[in-house]
């Protein structure tokens, strides 16, 4: 924790990145009192960005802004869930497969190459499709396509750690496996358990923005950036700033995660030999 | 070699097999079954079971699945229950677009990608490296559906020099039209996948550049620009085919959201279509396509890797 305080001040994208996400939080947080994205004014629909209001308004006269604050509430606990949901049940299954080989590993990791076989906003809108749209269902379906990338990383961290030699020293003085794991694997893995959960985070906001984007994702009228996405495409012509000003958004918000994410990488790398981790590896193109 | 590819082949099957388990068992997952999506709520008992009947859902189970499975693996993918055409058709009029697309797609990123990983591998650490990295990072992060939307603002709606909507037009019928059409698209993919290839191949070129013949060739006089281009890129490029297999396995089912945003008749589009619409044999067949496609490609891709490579053991 002190390394990477001490290391961050060096990467200026990671700071201004964590200042960004800050202050979204903090609106996301008091929006309340700050705006209201439900209020209707239609003699003033789809404005430009004026002083009243900054982002303009959208089809039904709403203030855009509000709902682009509101929408922050909506992105950022779908991350949270999502990426909760994806470590509870990649952790483990990693920890396993790394930690006893043989039988478990191939069982667990082909059930992960199953669930990479399919590109995740696939395997997202099937779920969807399956079980209806709901913020619940959402919050899901992101959150079981981040179990590979924790399986894998964990995994990877535990059969390296396997053969060190303080775990070794644990089973010979006769300590469970189980707590092989969680004292002793466990805790020298977090590393690049926390880059992955950056990483994560960023590739859940856009996967949930991709599937609101393509009308599956939370229905509305709960605000969500890629609704605001999909709403203000079919008003190009009369409003351009309605879709441009969201994704903007958007955009600094997994631009900022990218940032703190190949910093953490970059300052634990320097100390202990860690991989890249590139926002990379689960897009949604 | 022969036993190498058939070993991969024998390995693929169980992933397949579980998978197309899954696929199949979409049908069984809904709320209501699959009778209930296609009759509606106020169905009488008849019409359920007209329709069970017709779609041989009150048959075993295990039955209904070999019996899909033999069906797919013969080529009939089923009947659409919307358009009544079979799936396998509509989806043979869909791949060949989103082919082509992905084709563009790759060119561009390769275009783009090559020369900022060689520029910023040559200097790592300098102003230009830095400034690369950060195209990089600005090529992922940046969501392909509002760069997307931003290209039509642009060139649509402002200059209105290109279509806001892309068709397809195959290549060899007019290059033209097909290239007014796809260039929009192919570039909002070819920017994203060009950070992942200036981003890879950099990393690739740095480990290169440390190895020893790169330092005998320097002591020898060489001109670093030689250097690079004549043995640290080619064999920098090895590791680089493999990213270049993914994406491009990945564009046959992922390119759904840049689809979506030209309204582009690929297979993503089709894939929202069954969704939105729960045609369920049409849903089945093309991510069961897709996935196959998808594992084939991999498979390809592992195979042409060791074959360029002849210092990699085929037992590996």
């Amino acid at each position: 924790m002190k390394r990477i305080l001490n290391g961050l001040p060096r990467h200026k994208g990671a700071c201004l990145g964590i200042a960004f996400l800050g202050v979204l939080a903090l609106a996301a947080c008091f929006a309340g009192l700050l705006v209201d994205p439900l209020a209707q004014d239609l003699a003033s629909a789809l404005e430009g960005p004026s002083a009243e209001h900054w982002f303009g308004t959208d089809e039904l006269g709403r203030d855009i802004l509000a709902r682009v604050i509101y929408g922050a509430r909506t992105s950022l606990l779908t991350a949270a869930g999502a990426v909760a949901i994806a470590a509870a049940l990649g952790i483990p299954i990693g920890l396993i497969a790394g930690y006893f080989g043989g039988w478990r590993d191939t069982v667990l990791m082909r059930f992960v190459d199953v669930l990479l076989a399919l590109p995740g906003i696939l395997f997202a809108m099937a779920l969807i499709a399956v079980l209806g749209r709901s913020q619940a269902t959402a919050l899901v379906a992101v959150g079981l396509t981040g179990i590979p990338g924790f399986a894998r990383v964990t995994r990877a961290e535990t059969l390296a750690l396997r053969t060190r030699e303080f775990v070794l020293a644990v089973e010979a003085f006769g300590g469970s496996s189980t707590y092989s794991i969680f004292r002793t694997v466990l805790p020298n893995a977090w590393s690049p358990i926390l880059v992955q959960t950056v990483v994560l985070a960023a590739v859940a906001i856009l996967l949930e923005a991709a599937l609101a984007f393509l009308g599956v994702g939370i229905p509305p009228p709960t605000p969500s950036w890629g609704e605001m996405l999909r709403t203000g495409k079919t008003y190009l012509y009369d409003s351009p700033s309605y879709a441009v000003l969201p994704g903007l958004v958007l955009t600094l918000t997994i631009l900022s995660l990218d940032a703190i994410g190949r910093a953490l990488a970059s300052i634990l790398r320097e100390s202990e030999g860690l991989h890249d981790a590139p926002l990379a590896e689960a897009g949604a193109p | 070699m022969i036993g190498f590819i058939l070993r991969r082949l024998a390995e693929l099957v169980p992933v397949v097999l579980i998978a197309s388990i899954g696929i199949w068992g979409i049908i069984y997952a809904v709320p209501g079954g699959p009778v209930g999506a296609l009759v509606g709520e106020n169905a009488t008992p008849e019409q359920i079971q007209a329709v069970t009947a017709e779609l041989g859902l009150d048959r075993p189970i295990l039955v209904q699945y070999v019996d899909w499975l033999r069906h797919a693996l013969g080529g009939d993918l089923g009947t659409s229950l919307q358009s009544r055409e079979p799936v396998a058709k509509l989806i043979g009029q869909c791949l060949p677009a989103t082919v082509q697309l992905g084709i563009a797609a790759i060119l561009i990123g390769l275009l783009l990608g090559l020369p900022v990983a060689v520029a910023s591998a040559m200097a790592p650490g300098s102003w230009l490296d830095r400034a690369l990295a950060g195209w990089s990072a600005l090529a992922l992060g940046v969501p392909t559906f509002w760069l997307g939307i931003l290209f039509i603002l642009f060139f649509a709606v402002q200059l209105q020099w290109l279509p806001s909507a892309s068709s397809y037009v195959p290549f060899w019928q007019s290059p033209g039209a097909m290239i007014a059409n796809v260039v929009l698209p192919a570039s909002t993919l070819g920017i994203y996948v060009s950070g992942i290839f200036a981003r890879f191949l950099r990393a690739s070129l740095l480990g290169e550049l440390r190895a020893d013949y790169v330092r005998t060739a320097r002591s020898k006089g060489l001109r670093e620009r030689d250097i690079v281009t004549r043995h640290v890129l080619r064999n920098a490029m090895l590791p680089f085919i493999t990213v270049v297999g993914l994406m491009m396995a990945s564009f046959i089912g992922g390119a759904l959201v840049t689809e979506a945003v030209f309204t582009y008749p690929g297979m993503g589009r089709l894939m929202i279509q069954a969704i939105a619409t729960r045609d369920y044999p049409l849903l089945q067949g093309s991510i069961l396509v897709v996935l196959v496609i998808y594992v084939v490609i991999n498979l390809a891709v592992d195979v042409l890797y060791v074959w360029v490579d002849p210092r990699l053991d085929y037992g590996a």
